[in-house]
């Protein structure tokens, strides 16, 4: 079953950027994806648009079997707390909030109580691997375990789907190796999970790989046969051309 | 789905947390808006309550009839039969008469007779004291059997003048060419001080030894309050039905009225510059929420990343306008309590706030500082998510 279904989708920003020019995709529940390109190939939108932080120009967007391209503000902002969990490069932790509260905060906005939210967020803390750092602030963790309090936060409200943006862009490798170890266990665990990486070795590790350019969907095994894909797989050598070198710069969107 | 009631104040703090100088900085702006309000009103207040303690203690009832200038701008006096006259108008309860004379008071006959010390010699009925409400401070007052005696009364300016500050080893002054007894001193006449500074003797006293012709020079009249229009508009012609207009009718306390209503004034203006501080706190609030909104973009894009309404933002940030004026308010409010308290003590006037003022302080803060998150919150509510994460 689709949990994501891109149909012809565009994306003109004001002044006539093009960050997407027609992207069909479909992701499985279950699947673990990269999306890997050069800067400004439209990586990012693609993201917010499969997250419903922004709106197509034209296409459909379908989550969950349901269109949702036309939905309103209340709407799409339910389904991101419900069905989406979010991770950024940036990490984006709110710096006055401890590591538990920030984990909490997507439950805020959905009525539940207090001493519920504080308790799942501190299962889904522990689940990271952080159940010793619940009440530091942002400021006093290091790197990696920001970016785990982050991925906490994306699931704590045990999502559809996780979608990363960058997840490993400000942190080094053995750390980055170990925060995408979390996403693989997430995923493990049955989670859907889209990870946008400059990371060669990180790309080169996911089950599908969608490669885009200039805002179109240059490679996608799933657009081959089952039976190539398939094979693919047995020769695990997902990507077909090498990963363009670029500079991990954070400003990849349009 | 949405946000529990109870979790909007929290959500309100969650800029203050990260930036409590900031805060401190911005609420201080309201709170000198609503300390200055605070303060003028209680500062008036108690000014009043003082002033109506006053007019309680003389009574809005008291006329006094003067003998004024005549067409010649000679000072004209008031016909021996004034008080007679005045007696027999209907509604009147008191009258008292009181004439001023020319011998000077003092402490020995080796004091040169120019020094009076500005202290006027009077003759004064002997119902002066309840006409006026005045009281006694010691020793008692003229009767009919001292006011033939040489005996004098003391209003509270002149026995200090005199230096007598009490009657024990009964002092004697000297008045015309021979020595009187002081049998009394008397309390500060509210808003007659000209009596304070006097001294009284009897009428016949003042006849026989200090050559009084009988002729009075002011009159004091007590009426029911409901006749005091009715009663002064009949006393000149009364006094004087030859010369009404050469005698002044006047009511003592329209002076403080008077003097109450330039208080109002004042406080109008004072309450307006309390006005315009809170206004400029409210710009203030208004200028650092819109420069958080900019800081804070990327938190308003995850909290909309991760659930949040446009909705669910603006009340996050009026809120945290909403509690900034607030404490603000507060603040200001115990700060201009403590002004009204520091100016009672030292003006000696009784310490009264209106609650209402509090309560207004603290609302009008309120009020401002939802006027004064409205653009900002606005502004994070329209943020497009996409847009906000876009560093």
């Amino acid at each position: 079953m689709s949990v994501v279904e891109l149909r012809d989708l565009t994306k003109t920003f004001d002044g006539g950027v093009e960050a997407l020019r027609g992207v069909d995709i479909r992701i499985d529940d279950g699947e673990m994806v990269a999306i890997v390109g050069p800067s400004g190939s439209g990586k990012s939108t693609l993201l917010q648009l499969i997250g419903c932080l922004d709106r197509p120009t034209s296409g459909e967007i379908h989550l969950g079997g349901r269109n949702i391209s036309r939905d309103g503000d209340r709407r799409l902002s339910a389904l991101r707390g419900r069905e989406i969990g979010f991770v950024f490069q940036q990490f984006h932790l709110v710096d006055a909030l401890s590591a538990v509260e920030n984990v909490a905060l997507p439950l805020l906005y959905q009525s539940s109580r207090r001493a519920e939210r504080h308790r799942r967020a501190v299962a889904a803390l522990e689940r990271v691997g952080l159940g010793h750092r619940l009440h530091h602030r942002p400021a006093e963790l290091s790197g990696g375990e920001r970016q785990r309090v982050a991925i906490a936060r994306a699931i704590v409200t045990e999502p559809s789907m996780i979608l990363a943006d960058e997840p490993t862009g400000n942190l080094d490798t053995a750390t980055g190796a170990e925060i995408i170890d979390v996403f693989r266990m997430l995923h493990a665990d049955g989670a859907t999970v889209v990870i946008i990486t400059h990371d060669r070795e990180i790309a080169a590790s996911m089950p599908r790989v969608i490669h885009l350019r200039d805002g179109r969907v240059e490679a996608d095994p799933a657009d081959a046969g089952p039976i190539e894909r398939s094979i693919e797989r047995s020769i695990e050598q997902p990507i077909e051309q090498p990963i363009e070198q670029e500079v991990p710069d954070g400003a990849a969107c349009p | 789905m949405g946000l529990r009631a109870r979790d909007v104040p929290r959500l309100g703090m969650t800029g203050m947390r990260s930036r409590p100088g900031r805060t401190v900085l911005t609420a201080l702006g309201i709170a000198i808006g609503i300390a200055a309000l605070v303060a003028v009103v209680g500062i008036s207040t108690s000014s009043r309550a003082d002033l109506l303690a006053e007019l309680d203690q003389l009574g809005t009832n008291l006329l006094q009839v003067r003998a004024g200038q005549d067409l010649f701008g000679e000072a004209a006096v008031l016909p021996e039969e004034a008080p007679g006259m005045v007696r027999r108008i209907g509604p009147v309860e008191r009258t008292a008469a009181v004439a001023q004379l020319s011998a000077a008071v003092r402490r020995s006959d080796h004091i040169d007779e120019l020094e009076t010390g500005a202290i006027s010699m009077m003759t004064a009925e002997l119902d002066l004291l309840d006409t006026l409400g005045a009281t006694v401070r010691e020793g008692r007052w003229l009767d009919a059997g001292t006011s033939h005696t040489p005996t004098v009364v003391l209003g509270s300016t002149a026995a200090r003048r005199l230096g007598i500050t009490s009657l024990t080893g009964s002092p004697l002054v000297w008045i015309g060419d021979q020595w009187f007894a002081v049998i009394g001193i008397l309390d500060p006449v509210p808003l007659l001080a000209n009596l304070d500074s006097s001294a009284f003797v009897g009428a016949a006293a003042a006849e026989d030894l200090l050559g009084w012709d009988g002729k009075v020079s002011t009159l004091y009249v007590r009426t029911p309050p409901s006749s005091v229009d009715d009663v002064r508009s009949v006393l000149a012609a009364t006094v004087n039905p030859l010369a009404p207009n050469e005698v002044e009718v006047s009511r003592p306390t329209d002076a403080l009225a008077a003097r109450s209503a330039v208080d109002r004034e004042l406080t109008a203006l004072l309450l307006g510059l309390g006005g315009v501080a809170l206004l400029v706190g409210g710009i203030g609030i208004a200028n650092v929420m819109v420069i958080s909104v900019l800081e804070r973009r990327s938190e308003i894009g995850v909290r909309r990343a991760i659930g949040a309404t446009r909705r669910h933002i603006r009340v996050q940030f009026l809120t945290e306008a909403a509690i900034l004026a607030s404490i603000g308010g507060a603040g200001g409010a115990l700060l201009g309590s403590v002004v009204t308290a520091g100016y009672s003590r030292m003006q000696e006037v009784p310490f009264s706030m209106p609650p209402v003022a509090i309560a207004g302080g603290v609302g009008a803060a309120l009020g401002v500082g939802l006027l004064a998150g409205l653009l900002p919150a606005g502004r994070a509510a329209r943020l497009a998510p996409a847009e906000a994460l876009r560093l």
